[in-house]
């Protein structure tokens, strides 16, 4: 007789979680956007006749079952659940969590990679620049780097990413180590790639910089720290496990408040800090510098000098150069990601009055095919 | 399209399954057939009509071959030739021609034709049809709704079992569905669905690492072909258990393909427990109509050489499946002519690694994507290509996979299953509670999975 049951129970249970399922994804309307994976979601595609003779329907079609499912974000923790913590794989998609901080592991040392990222700073420096200018390259490292050796997961030698770089990059311009000064993991936010701004001062790593630039006289006016919100990162979405989020602090002073950036693309003025656009972005580190953008420049308009600094730089020099903006009359980032190097000269026009700096974090160098 | 996919998942199979229990039962193949056609329709598109062509000829020479007196064997030869001639042109072209272009020096183009999905199985159910017709096994279908509708039937059409037309013709009229069927059905999906997502799926990645990976150690070469070895297990039987599950609940009884392989003590009978339907498909059309073992030695040697040149060649047009095939009909013969008696004699702890190596060299042979690598692979389980012992990289892979390969190697045995049964001697209720729970907590696992983006093709869809 319970045998009966059984067989009525099983037989419901699925069916019912099946049927919720198909009826959920009709009733539910589609999203554009996943805030904690921070990308847009598919689409219902398009059908036509050659989309499906071509295979690119059913293909989306996954993709859209998949990006569309109701209540996505809980679904995929789960999946998170049991890998990591009942079938006990170390990773999820690459990325893992200790002692509360998620990383993503980077691996193995792409060798091809960090030689490319060393052509790239060696073609700008040919193209535009002189060995009378004063040029520098910094590499920051992430995350990866400070775990510990015992933890068993896979780290890339950053020493010999070092080396490769060092022994590419043209010897006129000046290296400025920073991989051993960010001290430990605290100097990054928990749920995301980046590092910390009050931890570039705090370890003394800003320091190191601007003595190397020799540009330490020119910034006097302390930095007062200010904090913004809860800060859930890149890598909290991707992961799908509930960590608490991180509190974003920035650095500020009279000089920094006053100051303004111009966005080449946009065509836009905003503050150094741009509150409104974090607010209304889903990625809250937005606020350092309006996000991610090809050309934007921090016009100083307290600047008690005329130099300027031209910094090549990934998403890490968001947080790093309104810490120099005391310093200069002008300061202008150029995201070699989304603009050509041989587009700059439309935009910059270089002098002796300038400083420049290449900034690249570990995660572009092992993984630059993204630049241009 | 998919079983381990959202769209057969959340939309195709419930929408299915709706219609199929509503129409009336006359309808019923009818929805069969259609929802055949567009699960195929859906992954290939261009082909669908390659298969209804194949269909046709068949139904046509099965009442020809019925109806006639003088001319049954011409139409039985013209029947096999047809089908033979689709998969032959589509599946081994640009193989010969690329060995034509090796031994002569030519530079003949290659045709590089898609190989359509299921044909080397809906083309084996399809002879197996006509030659039972031929042989007077059966009667010729004279319903093409209902030919079409076996061998089209989306359960199994594009990876097994290769459902023989005996097998179903009963159902095919009249079947059964009830409860019992349908639940019996669930289960068997939703542990098929496991064992591809949870597990095959999940040792892909481990397989990708390896491919990818610029430190290979011995460590690493063992981890790769213990991987090889449960992936392709676990991708093909938990297609096999989702097919026969599907058959289930859509009141269809297919026959088993697996019988836990890897507890076999031999190849021989390794062969009788892997891939069941194709081994006595080509025990009954191939190796007995050649004569099978009641002829002379010479000629026995040359019957097994043959059906197991043809089951590698079954499995793809490369050499590496020749040579696996190939390696299988000597190892029997060796078996056939003496070692089986000292395998037998021996502890059974010793027979069962030699077959778990044989089998997991010939994987690595069956996975390897050229002769280099595939000597490559083998080599370095024993460090003579010079690999270090071990790599970071290895030591790895082997935590992050250890408790999925401790599970595969348990689900590969049926310990779970006779755990359940003395349990359930004991403590029925228990046991009848705690089934409905696990099947329901596994299938919300998997779509968490699938939903996770975890999409991977079943490997068994090449052949």
């Amino acid at each position: 007789m319970f045998e009966k049951v059984k067989d009525v129970i099983v037989t419901l249970v699925f069916v019912v979680i099946l049927a919720s399922l198909l009826l959920l994804n009709f009733i539910v309307k589609d999203k554009d956007i996943s805030t904690s994976e921070r990308r847009s979601l598919q689409k219902f595609p398009n059908i036509s006749l050659d989309n499906i003779l071509n295979g690119n329907f059913s293909d989306k079609f996954e993709n859209y079952a998949m990006d569309q499912m109701p209540f996505r974000d809980s679904i995929r923790s789960i999946k998170t659940l049991v890998k990591l913590d009942i079938l006990r794989q170390k990773d999820n998609n690459g990325l893992f969590i200790l002692d509360n901080v998620i990383y993503k592991s980077i691996y193995p040392l792409n060798e091809k990679s960090v030689q490319n990222v060393a052509s790239k700073i060696n073609n700008i420096y040919d193209k535009y620049l002189t060995e009378n200018d004063n040029v520098y390259y910094m590499i920051v490292p992430d995350k990866n780097y400070y775990l510990d050796e015992k933890s068993n997961y896979l780290k890339i030698d950053y020493n010999k990413l070092e080396k490769i770089m060092n022994d590419n990059v043209n010897s006129n311009i000046k290296y400025i180590s920073v991989l051993d000064e960010l001290e430990n993991i605290d100097s990054y936010y928990n749920t995301d790639t980046h590092w910390r701004q009050d931890k570039i001062v705090s370890t003394g790593t800003f320091e190191k910089i601007t003595t190397a630039m020799n540009i330490n006289d020119r910034i006097k006016t302390p930095f007062i720290p200010k904090t913004y919100d809860n800060f859930y990162g890149a890598y909290y979405g991707q992961l799908g496990k509930n960590v608490a989020p991180d509190i974003v602090t920035y650095l500020t002073n009279d000089v920094i408040d006053s100051a303004t950036t111009y966005n080449y693309e946009k065509d836009k003025e905003a503050e150094v800090y741009d509150i409104l656009q974090a607010d209304s972005s889903m990625d809250k580190y937005d606020l350092f510098l309006s996000g991610a953008t090809p050309i934007i420049e921090i016009r100083n308009e307290m600047a008690e000098n005329d130099k300027q600094l031209v910094i090549f730089r990934d998403s890490f020099g968001s947080s790093l150069a309104p810490l120099f903006t005391e310093a200069y009359s002008k300061i202008i980032l150029v995201d070699t990601r989304y603009i050509s190097t041989d587009l700059i000269e439309k935009y910059i026009e270089f002098d002796k009055n300038q400083d420049i700096l290449f900034e690249y974090s570990t995660l572009i160098i092992n993984e630059s095919s993204t630049l241009k | 399209m998919v079983f381990s996919s959202l769209t057969f998942l959340i939309y195709f199979l419930p929408i299915v399954l709706g219609i199929y229990y509503i129409v009336p039962k006359k309808a019923k193949n009818l929805v069969l057939f259609l929802s055949s056609m567009l699960f195929y329709f859906y992954g290939e598109p261009k082909y669908i009509i390659l298969m209804l062509v194949s269909i046709t000829s068949t139904y046509i020479h099965g009442l020809l071959i019925e109806r006639s007196i003088n001319h049954k064997k011409a139409y039985l030869v013209s029947a096999i030739c047809i089908s033979l001639a689709f998969l032959i042109f589509f599946k081994y072209t640009d193989f010969i021609i690329q060995n034509v272009n090796d031994i002569l020096h030519l530079n003949i183009n290659l045709l590089r034709l898609a190989l359509p999905i299921g044909i080397s199985f809906y083309t084996f159910q399809m002879l197996s049809y006509i030659i039972d017709v031929y042989k007077g096994k059966v009667k010729a279908q004279r319903s093409y709704l209902k030919l079409a509708t076996y061998v089209s039937l989306f359960p199994q059409l594009i990876a097994g079992p290769i459902v023989r037309y005996t097998d179903i013709e009963k159902e095919l009229d009249e079947r059964k569905h009830s409860f019992s069927n349908f639940s019996n059905g669930v289960r068997r999906f939703v542990i098929g669905l496991s064992k591809k997502i949870l597990i095959a799926n999940v040792v892909a990645d481990c397989i990708n690492t390896f491919n990818a990976s610029g430190e290979k150690s011995v460590l690493f070469y063992w981890i790769y072909a213990i991987s090889v070895t449960i992936q392709i297990y676990f991708d093909f039987s938990g297609y096999s258990d989702m097919a026969i599950g599907l058959g289930k609940m859509l009141g269809f009884n297919f026959p088993e393909n697996f019988n836990y392989p890897y507890i076999s003590k031999s190849v021989t009978e390794f062969w009788r427990r892997w891939h069941m339907t194709l081994s006595t498909w080509f025990r009954d059309y191939v190796y007995i109509p050649l004569g099978g073992n009641r002829v002379g030695k010479l000629k026995w040697l040359r019957n097994i050489l043959i059906v197991w040149l043809l089951t590698g060649l079954w499995h793809g047009a490369a050499w590496n499946f020749i040579i696996w095939g190939l390696l299988y009909g000597i190892l029997l013969v060796i078996e056939k002519l003496g070692f089986l008696k000292v395998l037998e004699k021996i502890p059974s702890f010793l027979s069962r690694i030699y077959l778990l190596l044989v089998v997991m060299i010939g994987f690595v042979i069956f996975s390897g994507n050229s002769v280099t690598e595939i000597f490559d692979n083998i080599i370095g389980l024993v460090g003579l290509n010079g690999a270090p012992l071990y790599s970071a990289e290895s030591i790895y892979s082997l935590l992050n996979y250890a408790l999925i390969f401790v599970l595969a190697f348990i689900f590969s045995t049926p310990i779970i299953k006779n755990i359940v049964l003395k349990v359930k001697e004991k403590l029925p209720k228990l046991v009848d509670i705690l089934e409905p729970i696990t099947l329901c907590v596994l299938l919300v696992v998997c779509i968490s999975y699938l939903v996770d983006g975890s999409f991977n093709p079943f490997l068994y869809f090449r052949f």
